[in-house]
């Protein structure tokens, strides 16, 4: 039987960070230097959580979770839990989210449509970690 | 980082100096946060073309930032002096909508505390305006509860009723530029080059030729090029004469009224023609016209106002027996797009219009803006020209001739 992580957790944090730096070459990542909190409200135990990312010329700097206030990111995204584990399980699209308001984005919305493609292709890579949410 | 602004360049204009004497407004009046919406205002804030529904956010100090549909905040950046950071987009997408993104960029100046907006509200006879709805008025006062929202568009007004000296130059540039579209009309209608041809084409090959010369635009939201001939020269009162398809004919008066933009200055000259001949009474008519605008240009200088120009001249057109053909309005108010119409305050007797007793001073910039008009003889001409108010005249600034010929 296939080993599951529990999402937003330390090891479903680890699982995501050798992923995403075996599947992301900063090619991929089109060297971009950026960060993004994601906020999640109304999760299950009744707190609210992150996932944040740093990426420097195209490398995964930094990737935590936590709960209560992420770190500065240039791109806040706020919504439910339910969600982003909609999202990260490929139920539905960010930007679908997004247009529908069920997802707060937070940042300079120019810069973060030139995101768009890279947060799907990151969200593909979180869609393939065995994950119990 | 704002870009660097040149300023030896004959059009440089000192924003940030701008933005500081706003500010210094808002101290004045205990203001917190500038919201303005007004197409005049980010014209003379940002230095670039705001076509879609567009707000800027003043803080207390440091930038201001726009907020424009996110289709063209790329573009503005690039053509503002403000860098991408202080253009941002707004979209229907959770949190990015106009109204979320200005209320939490507002929160996040007042950094959690009830503050003071300002913001712009009135009424205009001229449609892109810009004042705030009272759709968002009321959207952004259940996103903002506890501030307090005061009207305060007089800050901007004061600040841009007299033109520094980049302002004046780029109005002198697309004065230029207007005199280039009317030499390349009457070239092309020379010579039977008339026959034929219909208002809307005599508007483009103006348009063609502005545009060589460096206009952007035609920038008239009453038309773009403006073209009257034959009859629609004499409807009574006409002064928006957007192109037709009507052809010229002999005997026809041709109005042309065009329109250039030169770095949001705004070029505006109307010539007058008649077309391949005219009768004594056609020449009597012209001559009169020929006549009342020559003398209204010796009369603007500074001390003047709207009621004394218009007395003066109804008085001298009564003396000669054409009164009843004038449209008794001389002027208009002109500024950065978006900035039409209304001349001076909001402190007339009639709310958002001119104050006729508006005193002119030094360095106000208008359009001698008048019509002729006799529906019953089908005749009627216009003149305008961007006028540079001085100590004791005006400088014409499109310099194509004061006359009305005949073109054979």
């Amino acid at each position: 039987m296939e080993h599951k992580v529990a999402y937003l957790s330390q090891q479903w944090r680890d699982e995501a960070e050798k992923r995403l730096k075996a599947e992301l070459s900063p090619e991929k990542m089109k060297h971009l230097t950026s960060s993004v909190a994601y906020v999640y409200v109304d999760c299950p135990d009744g707190k609210i959580k992150y996932l944040y990312f740093k990426m420097d010329n195209g490398q995964f700097s930094k990737i935590l979770v936590g709960e209560n206030d992420p770190p500065d990111a240039d791109f806040r995204v706020t919504g439910p839990y339910e969600i982003f584990a909609s999202l990260t399980q490929g139920k539905i699209k960010a930007q679908w989210a997004l247009m529908r308001g069920k997802l707060k984005l937070k940042g300079n919305m120019v810069k973060a449509l030139k995101l768009a493609s890279l947060a799907d292709r990151m969200n593909k890579i979180f869609e393939s970690i065995p994950t119990h949410y | 980082m704002p870009k660097l602004l040149d300023k030896k360049d004959p059009f440089f204009i000192d924003f940030p100096m701008r933005v500081a004497l706003i500010q210094k407004g808002m101290a004045k009046e205990r203001i917190d946060v500038y919201l303005g919406s007004r197409l005049r205002t980010l014209s003379w804030v940002s230095d670039a073309f705001c076509p879609w529904r567009s707000y800027v956010v003043i803080p207390p100090e440091g930038l201001p930032t726009v907020f424009t549909f996110v289709i063209d905040s790329a573009r503005i950046a690039d053509e503002s002096w403000l860098d991408d950071d202080h253009v941002l987009g707004y979209a229907p997408m959770g949190g990015m909508d106009q109204i979320s993104i200005i209320s939490d960029f507002i929160k996040d100046i007042l950094k959690g505390k009830k503050g003071r907006i300002g913001f712009e509200t009135g009424m205009s006879n001229y449609l892109p305006e810009g004042n705030l709805t009272h759709f968002e008025y009321e959207a952004f006062r259940a996103a903002l509860p506890g501030h307090e929202f005061i009207n305060a568009h007089s800050i901007v007004d004061r600040l841009s009723i007299i033109k520094d000296q980049g302002t004046i130059n780029r109005f002198r540039k697309a004065s230029r530029i207007v005199d280039e579209g009317h030499r390349a009309v009457k070239e092309a209608l020379s010579n039977g080059g008339w026959k034929g041809v219909t208002e809307t084409e005599i508007a483009g090959i103006a348009a063609l030729a502005m545009r060589r010369a460096g206009s952007v635009w035609e920038w008239s939201f009453t038309g773009g090029n403006e073209i009257a001939s034959g009859y629609r020269t004499g409807l009574a009162g006409c002064a928006c004469t957007p192109a037709t398809t009507r052809k010229l004919k002999k005997g026809d008066s041709l109005m042309v009224d065009i329109h250039a933009m030169f770095k949001l200055a705004l070029g505006d000259h109307a010539h007058n023609y008649f077309i391949g001949s005219a009768t004594k009474r056609q020449l009597w008519h012209a001559r009169n016209f020929i006549d009342i605008v020559s003398r209204t240009l010796k009369s603007y200088k500074a001390g003047a106002s709207p009621s004394s120009i218009a007395e003066e001249m109804m008085g001298f057109a009564e003396e000669r027996g054409f009164a009843e053909y004038m449209v008794p309005g001389f002027e208009h108010g002109i500024g950065m797009l978006g900035d039409e119409w209304r001349i001076g305050m909001n402190d007339g007797p009639f709310p958002y219009w001119t104050d006729p007793d508006h005193t002119y001073k030094e360095n106000e910039v208008l359009i001698c803006a008048m019509q002729y008009a006799c529906p019953d003889e089908q005749i009627g001409f216009r003149y305008e020209n961007p006028i540079l108010i001085l100590k004791d005249k005006c400088e014409a600034m499109s310099k194509f001739g004061l006359r009305i010929e005949v073109i054979e």
